[in-house]
């Protein structure tokens, strides 16, 4: 894990410092709100439906053990006991006060955590491949390079107050975790013919009003023009991006507008000036910064006790089958813990579930944790010996729920219930899903299948990269639900389609019950996906199944 | 044990509490007032303005639960309505009371809220006289914090005056002088209202209020101007310069060469040009400026809204083609900005007269070291 | 002055705690929904409103929510956002629902 310097101590202290004066300044109304609020949201700090809602930084999802027990603390101090891991993989909590936020922010920066640029129009917090260092499919580390983005990223002189925010995603593995085709910039450690290491650019993606797919800018680009060719990237959007409209603000419409060709020549162009800027400081600083994520000291030990247990334990079993990733060390397991209990909120975890976590991260995963977009917990390294304890401790804190990439693993933003943006609900949805299928017992003949969830256009709940998207919208003063099928999140990027018209909150659960069940029908057999089988027969037969009365004969 | 006799007329009361305190130390004299039953029903009538605190903290140490009459004329500064709940909470006041028009006689009296415009005397009873009376029915004295040297009118006031028939209004600091106030704030180390620092030295209702200058007659900045078409706060800083802010503080305007627009630039011969400056949008193709670059003494770049932040962006591209004069951020930028600017490219920042009340030269001075801790700086020349 | 059937409140969220408040006849800021004062008339509500958002710097974001009069004859939200947050988050029962008046 990266380990903060001197330099990064101060500024996290001096920043949480500079905040508690503008809030004073605000309280004493020297400040008006409009000027606090760009203020506010650079730390973080949102005003929501019902309270304020502090956004913190979990850079690249990456968190030990110690930092969670502080965000657990924090959750029982200033919040009401638990907190909301989101689908930027940061964590939110929903209940603070205003006056407690600086203090918040200060008990943040001692265990070297902090909420800058989790918000506003602004470079915001680098995510990455939240198995970063330890699948077995990885190629390269993606958080050296994501904590370099971040340090430049961090105060960012110039890009503070850009047209719209601005996302980076970092992946090193072929099997992209991190959704980089999403982003406003993706970057994909990549290496050229002869063996350098260096990047695919790929700019303009994104979801919101107008989702896009990311193109790439640059085929490979060496690792030591990173910085450079991102502050060109950034220089150029920042003059000329739309500031007229908000839905036309992000870099997707700019390179729409524009042409990628333009774009590439005006970023090339400005590349040129900006590379003499950085004389290698910033290679050194990425050399120290790997050395730090060294893989921890494996241990050797007898992974035997882990099949016994799988003959003796059912549900340790199933749990194996769905909540494991293979790791680089073939001793070891990825483990996914879900946040996802039938019924409960998606990404929800009590601050007892938070200790519990910490501890097992403690003892058998060499002191790591991770938060995936997928709104669950990762402990990256834990000894297959070791995965038997592992299931039982989270079985204790009610965290075994074994459904990691099935039906009821769906994503939802918090919706209406707590987002001033929202147009509907959308953990109730969510909640209703999850059971629905539970007691129909049907999620793993199901297998794997990824609803998203979102309670308005904005996007939060990442509904078009569902294989199944739920889109929450309100519709003469009611809630509407609109499906969209087949997107795609991962390297095989697509955007979900809408099928048609919406459905109210009582006909939505019945209606993704007639798609799955359309789906059983008519998929080659168990192991077609429903993805695959939406590729291989496309929308038809699953439109026949939502609307029924519909004749779809000639769509046929 | 009580000072005076309750059956005198209470003309006579007046007299004698005059003459038995002239010389009694204010604080010793609240003290009596304060624990006499025959004032048992006694109040505390503030403004929250700007000296209001030396009373309120006088009080506070005698009795927190005094009753506090707060006129919340419903147009006060912002700046007052913060101050009020800070101070209420810092001296622990016990029982304040929020003392306001209701809305309904609002709403039909001064439907528009610009009773205050077209008669001075009828917004103050609406929003003042009358709904003070009404909070002070019950009550057999109040105390006030006015002082003689606030001007004309109040040049003549007594420790203890007759208010109605059956109260006494009191004011115990009618003697006191401007250096004996900044004094007691001093030593006690009170918070000041907001807009002291700004100038104010009289603080009522915003469209009335303005920063008086003289010391004589403090309470000339309150109802000034009236009669024109713009009430004073505007009017007067609209017409106040502009401060332009560097590491060492506020400044005046040095450049006296005035400034061009890009199309108006004049052509340039090969030496002896003028002084020249030149006024550029955030959103200028820098490249354009590239025959005239070595040319220009000082730039000066808009920011007609402080989110807009391609100015930012603009000075790093003057300064990596090769600028070398003064450049300079115009416009709506706050005193948290002011690093980034500098961090930018920019030398100095030009505000207008209200942001720099608004923002006064502390809070940009607190940013003045914009070069600690600057990561971008720390990536490109190591650390 | 016209007059609408339907009536208005006036709601905000409280700047240090983030609550959400109604306007209540008394001009302060309740945390109850019940003690909201309705407008009848829209100008009044509207001109009220800039009042609040003008001067009122203890609320952050005051906005005109439509109304209605229950059975009961007590004031009720109209829109479903509105009523969320008269109570709280429909998932959890932490908001205004879990500390009733």
């Amino acid at each position: 894990m990266y380990n903060y310097t001197t330099f990064d101590k101060d500024f996290v202290a001096t920043r949480a410092a500079q905040f508690r004066d503008q809030v004073q300044r605000r309280i004493e109304g020297s400040l008006t709100e409009d000027e606090f609020k760009p203020l506010r949201l650079m730390n973080g700090l949102y005003l929501l439906l019902h309270a304020y809602m502090l956004r913190v930084a979990i850079p690249y999802g990456t968190l030990n053990s110690r930092q969670m027990e502080a965000l657990a603390d924090i959750a029982d101090r200033w919040d009401k006991g638990y907190a909301h891991f989101s689908t930027r993989q940061n964590i939110q909590f929903h209940w603070p006060k205003l006056p407690d936020v600086p203090d918040i922010l200060a008990a943040l920066a001692v265990d070297n955590m902090h909420a800058i640029q989790t918000s506003g129009a602004c470079i915001r917090a680098v995510t990455a491949d939240h198995f970063a260092g330890a699948a077995a499919d990885e190629l390269a580390d993606p958080r050296p390079t994501a904590e370099l983005v971040r340090q430049w990223s961090t105060d960012h002189p110039e890009f503070a107050f850009l047209p719209r925010k601005f996302k980076v995603a970092v992946t090193g593995s072929t099997q992209d975790r991190a959704v980089t085709k999403f982003h406003d910039i993706g970057l994909r450690l990549v290496q050229n013919k002869t063996g350098m290491p260096g990047y695919e650019v790929l700019v303009g993606g994104g979801f919101g009003r107008t989702p896009m797919i990311g193109q790439v800018l640059r085929g490979f680009l060496h690792q030591a023009d990173l910085l450079p060719y991102l502050e060109a990237i950034l220089q150029v959007y920042n003059q000329i991006g739309r500031r007229d409209n908000k839905y036309k603000a992000r870099i997707k419409i700019t390179l729409h507008e524009h042409g990628l060709e333009d774009i590439r020549q005006r970023v090339e162009e400005n590349f040129a000036l900006q590379r003499a800027r950085f004389d290698g400081a910033d290679q050194i600083i990425l050399a120290r910064i790997e050395s730090d994520f060294t893989p921890p000291a494996f241990k050797t030990a007898s992974t035997s006790c882990f099949g016994n247990h799988l003959a003796q334990n059912p549900a340790f079993n199933a749990f194996t089958k769905t909540n494991l990733h293979p790791h680089k060390n073939p001793d070891y397991a990825i483990v996914t813990v879900s946040l996802k209990a039938h019924g409960a909120t998606p990404g929800d975890a009590s601050s007892a579930q938070m200790r519990a976590l910490a501890d097992i991260a403690k003892h058998w995963s060499h002191d790591e944790l991770r938060v995936s977009h997928e709104q669950n917990i990762v402990l990256p390294h834990v000894h297959k010996g070791d995965l038997p304890k592992v299931y039982k401790a989270l079985q204790a804190t009610g965290l075994a729920t074994a459904n990691i990439g099935l039906i009821s693993d769906l994503i939802a933003c918090p919706g209406m219930d707590y987002c001033d943006l929202a147009t509907a609900r959308s953990t109730n949805v969510a909640q209703r899903i999850a059971l629905r299928f539970d007691a129909l017992k049907q999620e793993h003949a199901i297998g794997p299948l990824k609803i998203k969830i979102s309670g308005c256009i904005n996007a939060c709940g990442h509904h078009h990269a569902g294989h199944i998207g739920i889109l929450g919208l309100e519709k003469a003063g009611a809630e509407s639900y609109q499906i969209t099928l087949g997107g795609d999140g991962s390297q095989t990027a697509a955007i979900g389609k809408p099928t048609g018209k919406g459905f109210s909150t009582d006909e939505i659960v019945p209606a993704i019950e007639r798609l799955i069940k359309a789906y059983l029908a008519v998929r080659h057999d168990a192991s077609e996906a429903f993805l695959t089988t939406f590729r291989r027969l496309g929308p038809a037969p699953f439109k026949a199944a939502l609307y029924p009365l519909k004749d779809t004969h000639n769509e046929l | 044990m009580s000072f005076e006799n309750p059956r005198l007329p209470l003309s006579a009361q007046i007299t004698a509490l005059n003459k038995r305190f002239q010389n009694t130390d204010t604080s010793e004299m609240l003290r009596h007032i304060m624990a006499d039953p025959h004032f048992e029903r006694l109040a505390l009538v503030s403004s929250f303005g700007a000296d209001s605190v030396v009373l309120l903290d006088m009080v506070a140490k005698i009795d927190r639960t005094l009753p506090v009459l707060f006129i919340d004329t419903e147009m006060l500064f912002h700046q007052t309505l913060a101050y009020q709940q800070k101070l209420a909470a810092d001296l622990g006041l016990q029982d304040l009371r929020r003392i306001s028009p209701s809305r309904e006689t609002v709403l039909e009296r001064d439907f528009e809220n610009l009773l205050h415009r077209s008669d001075t005397n009828a917004c103050c009873t609406l929003r003042k006289t009358e709904p003070l009376a009404r909070a002070l029915a019950g009550f057999k004295g109040w105390i006030s914090g006015r002082k003689r040297y606030q001007g004309d009118a109040r040049a003549t006031i007594q420790l203890f005056e007759a208010d109605t028939e059956q109260r006494i209004k009191i004011n115990p600091l009618a003697h006191w002088s401007r250096d004996d106030l900044a004094r007691y704030i001093a030593t006690h180390n009170l918070p000041r209202h907001p807009l002291v620092a700004k100038g104010f030295k009289s603080i009522g209702c915003a469209p009335c209020t303005t920063p008086s200058g003289t010391v004589s007659d403090e309470r000339a900045g309150r109802w000034e101007g009236q009669g024109k078409t713009e009430c004073g706060i505007h009017f007067d800083l609209q017409s106040a310069a502009p401060a332009i802010v560097t590491d060492a503080g506020f400044a005046d305007e040095d450049w006296t060469g005035g400034f061009h627009g890009f199309g108006a630039l004049p052509t340039l011969g090969a030496e002896n040009n003028p002084a020249l400056a030149v006024d550029l949008e955030g959103g200028f193709i820098v490249k354009n400026l590239l025959p005239w670059i070595a040319q220009i003494d000082l730039i000066r770049v808009d920011f007609p809204v402080f989110s807009d932040g391609r100015g930012f962006s603009l000075a790093r591209q003057l300064r990596l083609l090769g600028f070398v004069g003064r450049l300079r951020a115009k416009g709506h930028i706050l005193a948290d900005q002011y690093a980034m600017a500098r961090r930018s490219g920019f030398d100095e920042v030009e505000i207008d007269a209200a942001l720099a009340r608004r923002q006064p030269e502390p809070i940009w001075q607190a940013r003045a070291n914009w070069q600690a801790r600057d990561y971008q700086n720390r990536l490109r020349q190591g650390a | 002055m016209t007059q609408i059937s339907e009536p208005q409140t006036i709601t905000a969220n409280d700047l240090l705690t983030g609550e959400v408040v109604y306007l209540t006849k008394h001009g302060v800021w309740a945390h109850q929904h019940s003690d909201a004062v309705t407008f009848d008339h829209p100008d009044r509500a509207a001109l009220c409103l800039e009042q609040v958002s003008s001067r009122d710097i203890a609320v952050v974001g005051p906005y005109l929510a439509r109304a209605k009069i229950d059975h009961h004859q007590a004031v009720k939200p109209v829109h479903f956002r509105d009523a969320i947050r008269a109570t709280g988050p429909s998932n959890r029962f932490i908001g205004k629902q879990a500390s009733p008046a």
